[in-house]
């Protein structure tokens, strides 16, 4: 009885907000498809660019150049990997056919920070973050509007 | 939700009381610490390839954050092996307690009863962590720090001071063990009230009394209290309970809040900041000045740190809670309402570390395969897996888990936030006198958010 | 009291007994261990080793920092890569007494050619081997001194549009070694049969010769080489603006006495001034004698002979294409 009496409006509303959230289409339009291409520096324990920026299927050309030791490039969500060795240019070439924001990283032992040697691809616009940058903000609602703790209802 | 009392089951309770599990798994804990020092010194220098690093830093570490501090409190407290040497001495004895110890005994000085040196102490380590993480031999220096640090503090003073006060590690562990569904109770206080001995405060011959400093009978968080399970031991009225709770049932006690732990949680959640962006952020130069200690570029990481958790969270967390009490005209002093609110950053501080572990942790875990192999790096093959390459796992759906962890803290943080509002507070004014810590909480999040999956 | 004897065994057994056992399991073969590391902090350890004639050297390798590779020159030893915190075994057979000089073939920052080390092979072999010396020794050459050409072409010259000449003859035979493109150019400019060629057709012949005396597997081979071991500083393209060239010192200051401590801008091979007025000895020379200080390493004791001339036959096609 109680249990039922919990399913205020309140939350209905709140629950389509977040579906609305996190199903609503990102209205920003996508451009056509192009070649990209990029030469990525890698040294200790640096990527430079730092950040390379991509739109969905475009198709990216990148070339990895070590500067200093064999360092390597291993793409999150893409499952691409990469080595190269100063000298010797290294080529990865994909079609950025996921979107959102991905870390690469050095997938070569270059020294002790290594494993936190980390660029980013970010492909067209980072839904994942700001759907939750926008659930963020209804969950300060929800604990303003609904979760109140007992005793404090009107 | 009612607490569940797990050690009304025979089994259970059994099993908890007895001594040999808890030894056995603190003895193998020993020897693994022992065996990451040994490996840390003599070790390959190639960290990833190390004992001491992988199993510590990636191992350990995933476990404690994402398993053992949110489900189990300060599970790991019960059979960390770091006070042990310590505490043998000081009991005489491996087991139950029999004959004398080796120990000054004396009392911890008042003026350092509270959690400033373990802040001070996880302060120092983040100072360091860029090379304490990374390089084994440095890694094989800390951890034999911590035991002699222990060791020593144990033969001057009673019990496991070092835990309560010193430990770097137990100050967050304590802090977040708050949100933990597991507790150790009193069933009845009033059967404490009148039972005379007090033993397990004084410790009986079935057990010690109690090794945290702790008085059971009057026991309402889980901040000082190390599950070590002595007073279920020595409790000669079976008064003492092993319960299941709702998370994050601590927080909803107004009393015993205090300012050392209110800035436990701004320093845990200035680190979490911090190395999200010096260890999983794109900037090199960050790492390097972390790593570089002793020059000017670390001087600056340095005093960033320092500012951002001693002055800028805590300074703008502070204008926060004022503009809340200007707004609500609350009649509590400052100082107590920034203490009280400071508790709804525990849940928004361990769901950071959570999002910040998820990545790090699920991008190395592969080296376990190989280190397991040639734990030393010298070149043997003990489970044919010296050579499996480095793997990231699950790097597809880290991030949404990560979005997910930081909206339920910052979720739990709001609501946390109310409910200590709701103290002071009525009606309307409770929610007017939360928001603006409400918002603080969600600049946190979203910086973390931006850090993390931006 | 049983129990707790018990218990103390148990922990006596589980923290003494396994790094006891750890540290006695260590290997105590007939291998050798290497430690590879940047040069700048220690390189090889140990740099030095000492075996005889026929007799298997066992090496077990790991590196304690970065990605490494190990190789000896001028031996048919195949080189394998050593890789941080793994171990790498290989056995060295040697069947010429000598002094070897064993190597590090991945590049680790800008002393990576200082990552040297020695085999001394001592006893006696039935063949004998004589050994000439190469040509910047028996002619004394000057290899710092300046070689500028006094010519060059327009455009790079082309060995296709020199084969489409009519007066191509099988100049390669008479290539002399000795001789700069430039000097050639000079004498081919004065001789009657090509006196009525253009300038740019004497370079296209020029660049005919050149491509025509090697074979597209010698190319192959000193391209390989180039990269694995000059690229870095050269440049993938030959310019000298190879990734460790700005850690190396701009070219210096005229008026400037170098104390053999400076380093200098790496060589750009497409700079057709001094290229074309280099020979074959002198480039041989450069590659085995190295730049004495200016930061380019002596290959001396790494490469071949052929391998030197496959390294001097890909460099000339940066001046010389197709």
């Amino acid at each position: 009885m109680m249990a039922r009496s919990r399913l205020s409006p309140h939350w209905i509303v709140l629950g389509l907000l977040a579906l609305a959230i996190v199903v609503v289409p990102n209205p920003i339009a996508l451009a056509a498809p192009v070649e990209q291409h990029f030469r990525i520096e890698a040294s200790a324990f640096q990527y430079t660019p730092e950040a390379i920026h991509v739109n969905p299927g475009d198709h990216v050309t990148l070339d990895l150049v070590s500067t200093d030791v064999v360092h390597g490039l291993y793409l999150d969500g893409y499952d691409l990997n990469v080595t190269a060795d100063p000298g010797q240019t290294a080529t990865l070439f994909f079609t950025a056919d996921r979107a959102g924001s991905f870390r690469f990283r050095c997938s070569v032992t270059c020294g002790a920070l290594h494993p936190f040697m980390i660029g980013k691809l970010n492909v067209g616009s980072n839904d994942l973050f700001w759907r939750a940058i926008g659930l963020g903000a209804l969950a300060v609602v929800a604990g303003v509007w609904v979760m109140r703790p007992k005793g404090d209802r009107q | 939700m009612m607490p569940i009392e797990l050690t009304r089951n025979r089994f259970v309770k059994a099993t908890l009381r007895a001594r040999w599990p808890q030894f056995v798994i603190r003895a193998i804990a020993l020897a693994g610490f022992l065996f990451a020092i040994l490996s840390g010194l003599i070790g390959t220098p190639v960290g990833n390839h190390n004992f001491s690093i992988v199993f510590v830093w990636i191992v350990w570490w995933a476990l404690l954050m994402l398993i053992v501090v949110p489900f189990l409190g300060r599970g790991w407290c019960a059979i960390c092996p770091i006070p042990m040497p310590g505490e043998w001495l000081q009991n005489g004895a491996l087991l139950k307690p029999h004959g004398k110890g080796l120990s000054l005994n004396r009392k911890w000085p008042r003026r350092f009863r509270n959690i400033w040196m373990q802040n001070i102490a996880f302060t120092l380590l983040a100072l360091f962590s860029a090379v304490v993480l990374t390089r084994p031999s440095i890694t094989g220096l800390v951890l034999l720090l911590f035991l002699i640090v222990a060791l020593v503090t144990s033969l001057i003073f009673e019990r496991r001071a070092f835990c309560r006060y010193l430990c770097p590690v137990g100050g967050f562990i304590g802090l977040y063990s708050q949100v933990a569904p597991v507790e150790v109770r009193v069933k009845d206080p009033a059967v404490c009230a009148v039972h005379t001995e007090k033993s397990c405060y004084t410790g009986s011959q079935d057990g010690y009394g109690c090794p945290w400093l702790v008085y059971p009978g009057t026991l309402t968080k889980n901040i000082n209290c190390g599950l070590c399970l002595e007073c279920l031991r020595t409790c000669t009225q079976d008064n003492v309970a092993f319960n299941l709770r709702s998370f994050g049932a601590d927080l909803k006690q107004p009393s015993g809040r205090k300012l050392d732990e209110a800035f436990k949680a701004f320093i845990m959640l200035g680190a979490a900041l911090i190395y999200s962006a010096v260890m999983l952020g794109p900037w090199g130069a960050l790492k390097s000045a972390a790593y570089a200690i002793g020059t000017p570029q670390w001087l600056v990481y340095a005093l960033t740190l320092l500012g951002l958790i001693y002055v800028i969270l805590p300074g703008t967390f502070l204008i926060a809670v004022a503009l809340g009490r200007k707004l609500t005209h609350s009649k509590e002093t400052l100082k107590k309402s920034f203490v009280a609110f400071a508790y709804a950053l525990v849940p928004l501080g361990l769901m950071a570390w959570i999002a910040f572990s998820l990545s790090f942790v699920f991008a190395s875990l592969s080296y376990l395969w190989p280190t397991l192999s040639d734990p030393l790096g010298w070149g043997w093959n003990l489970f044919s897996t010296a050579n499996v390459a480095w793997q990231p796992y699950l790097m597809s759906i880290v991030p949404f888990l990560q979005a997910g962890v930081l909206i339920g803290g910052l979720l739990w943080a709001c609501v946390t936030a109310r409910r200590i509002s709701a103290e002071q507070q009525q009606g309307r004014n409770i929610t007017l006198q939360a928001l603006p810590v409400m918002g603080f909480c969600f600049v946190i999040t979203g910086g973390l958010m931006g850090l993390l999956i931006g | 009291m049983k129990a707790e004897r018990f218990a103390l065994l148990f922990v006596i057994v589980l923290v003494i007994g396994v790094p006891l056992v750890a540290v006695l399991a260590r290997s105590t073969s007939d291998t050798i261990e290497m430690h590879a590391q940047m040069a700048d902090n220690g390189g090889w350890t140990p740099s030095n080793l000492t075996t005889q004639v026929g007799q298997p050297l066992h090496l077990r390798l790991t590196s304690d920092d970065v990605v490494h590779g190990f190789a000896v020159g001028q031996s048919i030893i195949p080189p394998v890569d050593v890789l941080p915190g793994q171990w790498t075994t290989t056995t060295l057979v040697f069947d010429q007494p000598g002094k070897y000089t064993f190597y590090c073939t991945r590049w680790c920052g800008p002393n990576h050619w200082r990552m040297r080390g020695t085999i001394e092979v001592t006893g006696t072999t039935s063949e004998t081997i004589t050994t000439t010396p190469p040509l910047y020794v028996t002619l004394n050459l000057d290899l710092d001194a300046p070689h500028p050409s006094e010519v060059v072409p327009d455009e790079k010259p082309s060995a296709i549009r020199g084969a489409a000449l009519s007066v191509k003859r099988d100049r390669a035979a008479e290539l002399d070694r000795t001789q700069s493109p430039a000097q050639l150019w000079q004498a081919l400019k004065a001789a009657p049969e090509t006196a009525a060629l253009t300038d740019q057709q004497i370079w296209d012949l020029i660049a005919w010769t050149y491509r025509s005396r090697t074979t597209p597997e010698r190319l192959a081979e000193g391209r390989q080489l180039y990269q694995q071991n000059c690229a870095a500083c050269h440049g993938e393209t030959g310019q000298g603006d190879g990734v460790i060239a700005p850690s190396l010192m701009k070219t210096p200051m005229p008026g400037m006495t170098m104390t053999g401590h400076e380093t200098v801008a790496p060589i750009n091979f497409m700079d057709a001034k001094n290229m074309l007025g280099a020979s074959d000895a002198i480039l041989e020379g450069k590659i085995i004698r190295g730049g004495m200080g200016t930061g380019m390493p002596y290959w001396g004791p790494i490469f071949t002979p052929a391998q030197i001339q496959a390294l001097i036959d890909y460099l000339w096609t940066f001046q010389f294409g197709q």
